[in-house]
């Protein structure tokens, strides 16, 4: 039975039983290539969920839909690694009680996805902890080994060149799972933090305060990548800070629940005695 | 027998142009993004993609606009107007689905109160499209009873020549007429066949839509939450979008000095109606997935006389979650029947 | 980008610098503010195009603009007096902000009531809270012309005495015997001295019960109690093209470009923002 049909035949079971009341997963989207998420809460319209090799959204962000789980039902998702970790994250930062996602693990090798065993969260311990020192995200390596071999200014007019082309659309921050704040930085107008024009200088603004916000939070799922109209690489600023910040704290987001976020704790051994 | 511009006469045309005092604008690729940009030779225009990444509405109407500088004193505040750079332009190359999106966007701008920033730039370009070819699986101008080769907007209309040598010329404006003047010796009168024009299948009928969308029974409809359920509220799509136009007004600066500008701002934003009270009219995603749809093909319509969508299909094709208007209007189409 | 800069001869979206000349503290937390033009042909241009019931946008540039109505009428258009609750950003600067300050306004927006069609017939005018002061500039466009109405009467009503706004203008009203001014608090909301009602404005307007016949209702105030006046008033016997009301939404432009404002297909900065309760009853009720 392909990975397809036997998740299919697993969110019926799932619905059928009442066990979720929704499985959140992908369709067929507008063009053969295409996929979209798609939310099924009756076992008859199950069929509309496929899975193969061009399912690659992490769709992890949609369990922090207000309201979505506030009746305290369950809701099963279909996730690859890098979403499975965002729950740990959602779940240590209390945006979600993990014992209300069910798991449809799956990973994608070449052009096939394949099942990933487990259905809680905490089942995928040992699979996140096998990642932390691969790269997860292939897809920039050519830019980003670029990037690295460049000097401090080389990197920065890159940037520059990148970020101008910024119009504020915020689509990044609405992709990203771990954007949740109900009222954004760049929301706030008493003060107002963060200019809303696309100058250079208001969209690297906002452009480094999220990458700073996303600092050992980020599960390089590129989303944000994916999702920006005028194709800024994103994912390498995000993996470059994930980079920084496994070196300096040994932190690797999302390896559990418990995990507590790097840049919102502090231990009486930090080596900094303040913020700065 | 018409007039045909051959490609390898183009560097000289844009020679004649800014000798005539126009400076001249296309879709350029750079950095990954094709937009309408300065072009510098011939050389420097992409018009083989399909559609420009960004639309042209960015020339008319900017994501930042400086509207006035102020300073704070004593007694006095003093303010300089900042206008649009006064300077006359030629943008060749663009999409008819783009400059289409101009034209229906005039009588918004124009709606009791002049936005000059709009019109000093309207009236200073000259529009030369070129007609559509192909098509991808996103483009539904013919929906909106446009074309691949409408005319709407275009001061000249270009079609590409089977040959793949040149375009076909078809003044259609006083403003088109004058500023092929300057490059009149540049063109030759032929009988070179012209390339098919894009076959674009209809998709829906905006006008059966219409009715839908004005009847009062179907705007508090289950379908609203249904088709808009994995919206993100990115507002990518009326970003790219040739005749969205919404937009907020900010000062930037410090106590005393700073500019006042207009930016855009995107209805599909969580925070676009708040109140200062806390109260939201348009609380969920799907109300305003709900105003989105409403002010394109209802509102606007009712007002302007024109769908406000050119059938460019950006909305669709960069979509994260492969949302756009093309499928609910077809629900919609399914739902008035 | 070097921006050109050069006058132009009429930039919509540039306001006009107002002094404040008065203000005065209506209720905790509600501020009233007179502001006199400076520049004479600005002050021209507002006095050939303002109309009672039109808006504005005030503001302090690096704060921003705020949206009220101009709580005076046009009888009187040597200045233009505000009453607005500080709650934002802009408001909180617009507080701060003294006698002798500059502040921008831009304007006069929007539609206007039809004074002309309520010459020679009774008016009633209901209002809760903070929602007086554009009832006021009706109150006092008809009070200036008193000849041309009939009876007037004024049915008011907030949470508690404090927060009763115009407090002066109440008295001048209670003393004219041309005026019925039926004033009420909310049960609890009043002090131990209250000598006039206690009750929920639509209970007390329902207890004075004024006669539809030949007259006009123009009714403002928080949604909760448009709706349930409304429905007194029906029990009166009012009809819904004869009772007036304003509408309020978020605005950026005031102009009808912003996309911002518009509750169904009506845009309240241009179509607005006076209604009749007929016309609000055909908007969408899950827009507004």
């Amino acid at each position: 039975m392909s990975i397809e049909e036997q998740y299919r035949t697993r969110a019926k079971e799932l619905l059928s039983s009442g066990e979720v009341k929704l499985v959140i997963g992908y369709t067929k989207g507008s063009t053969a290539d295409r996929r979209r998420p798609a939310f099924v809460s009756s076992p008859e319209e199950v069929d509309r969920l496929v899975l193969d090799g061009a399912c690659i959204a992490n769709l992890s962000g949609y369990l922090v839909t207000e309201g979505l789980l506030s009746d305290e039902k369950r809701v099963a998702v279909y996730l690859r690694p890098e979403g499975i970790r965002a729950i740990n994250i959602l779940a240590a930062e209390f945006q979600l009680d993990a014992r209300q996602v069910e798991i449809l693990g799956f990973n994608t090798t070449g052009n096939e996805p394949s099942a990933l065993a487990g259905s809680k969260v905490d089942d995928f311990a040992d699979l996140i902890a096998s990642l932390k020192d691969s790269t997860p995200d292939t897809a920039g390596e050519e830019l980003y080994l670029k990037l690295e071999a460049m000097t401090p200014q080389e990197r920065f007019d890159f940037w520059q060149a990148e970020f101008s082309k910024c119009i504020k659309c915020y689509a990044c921050r609405q992709a990203c799972p771990m954007c949740y704040c109900r009222r954004c930085i760049v929301d706030n107008n008493q003060p107002q933090w963060v200019n809303t024009s696309s100058h250079t200088l208001g969209n690297f603004e906002w452009n480094i305060v999220r990458a700073f916000h996303l600092s050992g939070r980020c599960v390089e799922c590129g989303n944000c990548d994916r999702a920006c109209p005028v194709n800024i690489p994103l994912r390498l600023i995000n993996r470059k800070m994930a980079g920084e910040v496994l070196e300096a704290f040994d932190h690797f987001s999302g390896s559990s629940q418990t995990q507590e976020p790097v840049m919102a704790s502090f231990k009486k051994d930090d080596t900094e005695t303040f913020i700065l | 027998m018409t007039k045909i511009l051959y490609t390898d006469k183009l560097d000289q045309c844009l020679e004649r142009w800014r000798s005539a005092g126009l400076s001249v604008l296309g879709p350029v690729r750079k950095d990954n993004v094709t937009a309408y940009r300065p072009v510098g030779s011939a050389a420097d225009f992409e018009l083989t993609q399909i559609i420009p990444d960004r639309s042209i509405k960015e020339l008319f109407f900017p994501q930042t606009e400086p509207m006035m500088h102020y300073s704070i004193k004593k007694d006095a505040i003093d303010t300089e107007e900042c206008l649009p750079p006064v300077g006359a332009r030629i943008i060749f190359g663009a999409r008819p689905c783009d400059a289409s999106g101009l034209a229906i966007d005039d009588p918004l701008f124009g709606w009791d109160y002049k936005d000059e920033y709009w019109f000093n730039r309207r009236n200073e370009t000259v529009i030369v499209s070129i007609a559509c070819t192909k098509a991808d699986a996103f483009c539904m101008c013919t929906s909106l009873k446009l074309s691949p080769d409408s005319t709407k907007g275009s001061d000249v209309l270009l079609r590409a020549l089977e040959s793949g040598k040149g375009w076909q010329v078809e003044e259609l404006t006083d403003r088109g007429r004058e500023a092929f003047k300057s490059i009149a010796e540049l063109l030759v009168e032929g009988s070179d066949s012209v390339a098919p024009t894009a076959v674009v299948a209809e998709k829906f009928d905006a006008d059966k839509c219409a009715e839908w969308l004005k009847n009062p029974e179907n705007f508090e409809s289950r379908f609203w939450k249904e088709i808009s359920v994995r919206c993100i509220g990115c507002g990518s799509c009326t970003y790219l979008c040739p005749t969205c136009h919404c937009f907020d007004i900010q000062d930037e600066g410090d106590t005393f000095t700073g500019i006042r500008r207009k930016n855009w701002d995107s209805c599909s934003f969580a925070l676009f109606t708040m109140h200062t009270s806390g109260h939201n009219p348009r609380s969920t995603q799907s109300a305003r997935w709900r105003q989105r749809i409403m002010h394109k093909f209802n509102y606007f319509p009712g007002k302007f006389s024109a769908n406000s969508c050119s059938g460019c299909g950006r909305c669709t094709r960069q979509c994260p979650v492969d949302m756009g208007i093309t499928e609910t209007l077809q629900e919609i189409s399914k739902l008035s029947q | 980008m070097t921006e050109t800069i050069h006058s132009a001869p009429q930039n919509i979206y540039k306001p006009a610098i107002m002094k404040i000349v008065a203000r005065h503290d209506e209720a905790p937390g509600v501020r009233t503010m007179r502001l006199e033009f400076q520049d004479p042909a600005e002050h021209e241009q507002f006095k050939e195009t303002f109309r009672t019931g039109m808006f504005g946008l005030y503001g302090i540039y690096g704060e921003g603009e705020s949206t009220f109505c101009v709580a005076s009428p046009e009888t009187r258009k040597d200045y233009i007096e505000c009453t607005f609750r500080q709650s934002g950003r802009v408001t909180s600067a617009l507080a701060s902000a003294d006698v002798g300050d500059l502040v921008t306004f831009r304007g006069p927006y929007g539609n206007r009531f039809p004074l002309e069609e309520f010459y020679g017939k009774n008016l009633l005018f209901i209002a809760g809270g903070i929602a007086l002061p554009p009832t006021r500039s009706v109150i006092w466009s008809c009070l200036d012309q008193r000849e041309k109405f009939g009876k007037v009467t004024i049915v008011y009503g907030a949470r508690t005495v404090a927060d009763l706004v115009y407090k002066h203008e109440l008295e001048e009203w209670q003393k004219r015997d041309d005026v019925e001014l039926v004033l009420a608090v909310d049960p609890g909301g009043e002090s131990p001295d209250w000598k006039h009602r206690v009750g929920f404005v639509p209970t007390v307007l329902e207890e004075a019960a004024p006669s539809p016949e030949n007259c006009i209702a123009v009714l403002c105030g928080p949604p909760i109690m448009i709706k349930f006046t409304l429905i007194s008033l029906k029990k009166l016997g009012f009809e819904e093209s004869n009772v007036y009301t304003t509408l309020e939404n978020r605005m950026k432009c005031g102009l009808g470009k912003c996309g911002r404002c518009n509750v169904g297909s009506v845009y309240v900065c241009k179509e607005g923002p006076v209604f009749t309760a007929a016309e609000v009853a055909l908007m969408p009720a899950a827009d507004l």
